[in-house]
């Protein structure tokens, strides 16, 4: 059984936030990852990234790990990593169960912090499980981790930004991007990221939706169909689209199973895109002692996941009474660039959500 | 309407787009970001303050044209890639047009490369002036065009295709080349009729679906005419090529 | 609008007001202007098969047709042409597929031969030989002549305009004729779209419209014109040396050096008007006889069909110089067919003509008062 203070679960922004901050206010962490390296989804992100300097705008999201684990290094006596380790359990005792390297270990922590991120939606039409269709995350990974072309050409499904991001991603790496498509007559991500493809002649298609998948061995195309204004079908509007890759970015859901298991209360907050815990201001759900931060708590961008992630560290080692100096400041400052994140036209939808779930 | 196309309207632009009295001074950004999004990096890091600051994350860029000497800083900062720098006074017929470029490779200074704009269409020729890739940049190399002065707000990409070179194969069919194409307007097959006899150009299986509309274009630069004066070729029949064993009955078929 | 004095004015920018044009300027004429209703070759010209054949039943065609080859051979050169006329000779194989024809073709080679032409009459087998994707069961024999052969319409036309123009002949493309003076039964001048021309010698090289030219100085041609249609397929890698063709099978089929066979048939039930339009029973029927004769061909893409005008004259045989009418006014028209490789020859007897020089060839019994006179002597060779 290993023991520390806090086990921050999960090695994105969120997660290496939170540790940092914990470990800032003189907790012992342990920070879990399923992955050989840190960075989470950060480390395929090879696009500038919005918001201020504090959340590190205007740098590259391949970039922060980096300057994160710079950071981290200040409390290198403080902090434990451990890589390719999943987290299997968590238990009414809060001890985790986890799988390392072939090996089965088990930690207790007095505090956790579960930054486990998300999962990536897919719709369902007829054969959807070709070869040649993947999710945006699957295609980063293959493109920006592997340095490996996912096909010659690819169609995009989905027009957030991840779909946005993605497609401008795959231009650069050469790949002929044939279209990206959303169902709502507006597309959800920037304009300006939209502006970025167009002007490299993407078409972008909003009202269609992918209603089959054609190939024998792999893809080889697809049927989409337009849709109207209320998102509902046009019969006889099908149209075929030759494309060896179907990239898929219809959104991300949270991936909240630790927080069913402890038994944390959860809620549906469709803004918030699936089911998240309700929690207070401090990111603590309603077992106290058990924080959450990051897109599990609700799909936003990187920048509010890392304020979050260093809320909740903050703030989970006070629960153990280690309190920073700065705790005030320190928490009005974060609470502050959240605030500030969420207040345009943007922000709309995760304010509306929040309502319902913070409390 | 940009958020169904991605293309800024021409009302979305008036409101970036500076005076031509303030245009024809020199070098002025062009901020065509038109959302309010939570992002400010183009405020922190104009270093002469032409960039009001902002009250809000969400605020969209306010520059004061005449504080902005269209240094380019703000370009590699945009995590949107939405800012470029126009230089109206480059030359007397052309524009110096700085973009983001992060594509690999970098084009080469004094190269040709194709201008595009927000649609992504090809518009002219552009001669690459200068790539500048340093660190501060940080992979978001800013490259300089110059462009047809008439151009200057509508070319806001690029690429390394240089469609308008001699070299560019503008009937694939037969392999005509666009030097061909200029060489023959040059010595006077000025209509499309002709240069489609004198070069085979439209003759191929495509009928020239491909080729006509470029070289109406070209006529029209060349002679100064208008595209839509040009008189076009005659569409014969068919319009898609069709086995003769086809046309004698069924069994043919495949 | 500007008007202007010229020694001629050539009325057609096709083969024959280029190739007359070329020739006068050549022996020396001065302000000769060429003035065409749109692009040079935008009519019959540019329209045609262009095959070239000296294979024909009248002696008088023969000796025109091998004037004209002859000059082809050597064109590129003559002409200074800064492309290629692309002139290949790759023999004119004419099928016999009835004994009618086998005892024409026997008696039109004995004339060819006596004119020096190496026309030479051959068996199924040997046609075979030759094209070796034909059919042979369908015919009784064949007439061939290696010296035949085809070029590419445009170029042999520009070749010769530019050459006119840099011998000072002024060309003015998109310009309509549209009257001519005559006083005291002379030619005064030719009134146009873009100006006046006063000239004393007019051409009309006009093709499917000239009939339409003779009527502004009032002389009534016995010619009509007639649609004939044509397709060309996709280019495919040499396969067909010489043009085929059957008179009694109506059919006329020729792989350019580009690759693409061009093939064309008449209709004797075509309207005797100036339409240019294109039918799909062409097509059908084109491809009929086209398969039916060679039939690999099936294989091949049509990625065109046009058509142009044929000005037929009652003996098929061209209408050359003056006319008695009036003065000034010479002809150049009534080609049925044939005025494309007609070309060189019509430029060099109208040149002569025109400046009262003894012919190269004798072409007066060509002149338009032979069908009053009744002296026809009919072309039997004729697709």
């Amino acid at each position: 059984m290993i023991k520390t203070d806090i086990a921050v679960i999960g090695g994105g922004p969120a997660g290496i936030c939170a540790a940092i901050d914990a470990a800032a206010s003189g907790a012992r962490v342990l920070l879990i990852d399923r992955n050989s390296q840190l960075g989470g989804q950060l480390i395929k992100q090879t696009h500038m990234f919005f918001g201020s300097q504090k959340q590190h705008a205007s740098k590259r999201g391949i970039d922060i790990p980096g300057i994160l684990a710079e950071e981290m290094k200040k409390y290198q006596d403080k902090i434990e990593v451990m890589l390719d380790a999943t987290v299997l359990g968590l238990y009414e005792d809060w001890v985790l169960t986890v799988e390392q390297n072939g090996k089965y270990k088990k930690i207790a922590p007095r505090a956790i912090v579960v930054a486990t991120g998300a999962s990536e939606r897919f719709p369902a039409f007829p054969n959807n499980d070709l070869p040649g269709i993947y999710g945006a995350g699957a295609v980063q990974t293959l493109m920006n981790v592997y340095g490996v072309l996912p096909g010659e050409s690819v169609f995009m499904v989905g027009a957030g930004n991840i779909g946005l991001i993605v497609s401008y991603q795959l231009l650069q790496a050469g790949v002929k991007v044939k279209g990206v498509i959303c169902r709502s007559p507006k597309y959800g991500g920037y304009a300006v990221h939209a502006s970025k493809i167009r002007r490299m002649g993407v078409p972008i298609m909003p009202q269609h939706r992918v209603i089959y998948a054609h190939g024998k061995e792999k893809l080889e195309r697809i049927t989409l169909i337009k849709l109207d204004e209320n998102k509902k079908e046009i019969p006889g509007t099908e149209f075929d689209i030759e494309t060896d890759v179907l990239c898929i970015s219809t959104g991300l859901t949270p991936l909240g199973e630790l927080l069913w298991q402890i038994g944390c209360e959860m809620k549906f907050i469709r803004e918030l895109s699936g089911h998240v815990p309700i929690r207070n201001e401090e990111m603590e759900t309603s077992i106290p002692g058990i924080f959450v931060a990051g897109d599990v708590a609700g799909i936003e961008e990187a920048s509010s996941a890392m304020v979050e992630g260093r809320l909740a560290g903050l703030c989970c080692a006070k629960r153990l009474g280690f309190v920073n100096p700065d705790f005030d400041e320190l928490k009005q400052d974060y609470l502050k660039q959240l605030h500030d994140l969420r207040s345009g036209p943007e922000g709309d939808t995760i304010r509306k959500g929040l309502a319902k779930i913070v409390i | 309407m940009l958020k169904s196309t991605g293309i800024p309207t021409q009302k979305d632009l008036e409101t970036v787009v500076p005076s031509k009295e303030r245009l024809a001074k020199g070098p002025v950004a062009i901020m065509e970001c038109f959302e309010k999004i939570p992002c400010n990096p183009c405020y922190t890091s104009c270093k002469r303050g032409a960039i009001k600051e902002f009250e809000d994350i969400n605020d969209r860029p306010q520059l004061n044209v005449d504080i902005c000497n269209g240094c380019g800083v703000c370009i590699s900062n945009c995590p949107g890639l939405a800012i470029f720098v126009v230089d109206e006074t480059y030359s007397e017929t052309e524009a110096l047009v700085k973009i983001p470029y992060e594509f690999s490779p970098l084009p080469e200074e004094g190269t040709y490369v194709t201008g595009l704009d927000r649609e992504g269409k090809p518009v002219c020729r552009a001669k690459v002036v200068k790539v500048q890739n340093s660190k501060a940049q940080d992979r978001t190399p800013v490259v300089a065009i110059a462009v047809p002065k008439e151009l200057s707000m509508v070319v806001r990409c690029l690429s390394l295709d240089d469609y308008y070179s001699d070299n560019t194969i503008v009937c694939r069919c037969e392999e005509v080349t666009l030097g061909e194409i200029r060489e023959y307007i040059r010595k006077g097959y000025q209509t499309i009729e002709e240069i489609k006899r004198i070069s085979r150009c439209g003759m191929g299986p495509c009928q020239g679906r491909t080729c006509s509309q470029l070289i109406l274009e070209e006529i029209a630069k060349a002679t100064g005419q208008d595209v839509a004066d040009l008189k076009v070729h005659t569409y014969r029949q068919p319009t898609l090529p069709i086995k003769l064993g086809l046309l004698v009955g069924g069994e043919d078929d495949e | 609008m500007m008007n202007k004095t010229a020694s001629v004015v050539i009325i057609g920018g096709g083969i024959s007001g280029c190739a007359i044009a070329y020739s006068l300027a050549k022996k020396g004429v001065k302000d000769v202007v060429v003035v065409e209703r749109e692009y040079l070759c935008s009519g019959a010209t540019g329209r045609c098969g262009a095959g070239v054949r000296m294979q024909w039943g009248t002696e008088m065609n023969c000796k025109l047709a091998k004037y004209s080859i002859e000059f082809f051979e050597t064109a590129n050169e003559e002409l200074e042409y800064e492309y290629d006329i692309e002139f290949k000779q790759g023999g004119y194989l004419i099928i016999a597929a009835t004994e009618k024809e086998v005892e024409q073709f026997q008696k039109n080679i004995k004339l060819q031969n006596s004119l020096g032409i190496p026309s030479r009459y051959i068996t199924p087998k040997e046609a075979k030989e030759i094209v070796p994707h034909m059919d042979e069961t369908q015919i009784l024999g064949a007439a061939f002549n290696p010296k035949d052969g085809h070029l590419n319409p445009f170029h042999t036309t520009q070749a010769y305009a530019n050459a006119a123009q840099r011998l000072g002949v002024e060309i003015m493309k998109f310009t309509e004729v549209t009257g001519i003076d005559v006083e005291n039964g002379k030619i005064k001048g030719v009134q146009t779209t873009k100006g006046y021309i006063s000239t004393p010698v007019v051409v009309n090289a006009a093709g499917g419209y000239s009939q339409l030219i003779s009527k502004m100085v009032g002389v009534e041609m016995p010619v009509f014109s007639e649609r004939h249609q044509i397709l060309v397929t996709e280019p495919v890698a040499p396969m067909q040396g010489p043009m085929f063709m059957s008179f009694s099978q109506n059919i006329y089929c020729q792989q350019t050096p580009h690759g693409s066979f061009i093939m064309g048939r008449g209709d004797p039930n075509e309207p005797r008007d100036l339409r240019i339009t294109s039918s799909w029973d062409f097509l059908e029927e084109m491809a009929k006889t086209c398969i039916r004769l060679l039939p690999p061909l099936r294989e091949l893409r049509m990625v065109r069909q046009w058509s142009g005008l044929y000005n037929m004259s009652p003996d098929r045989q061209p209408i050359y110089g003056p006319v008695k009418e009036v003065e000034g006014f010479y002809l150049a028209c009534g080609f049925s067919g044939h005025g494309f490789m007609f070309g060189p020859v019509t430029g060099v007897v109208i040149s002569e003509a025109i400046l009262g020089e003894e012919p190269t060839i004798p072409v007066h019994m060509l002149g338009l008062d032979r069908f009053e006179k009744g002296e026809l002597i009919l072309e039997p060779s004729v697709v």
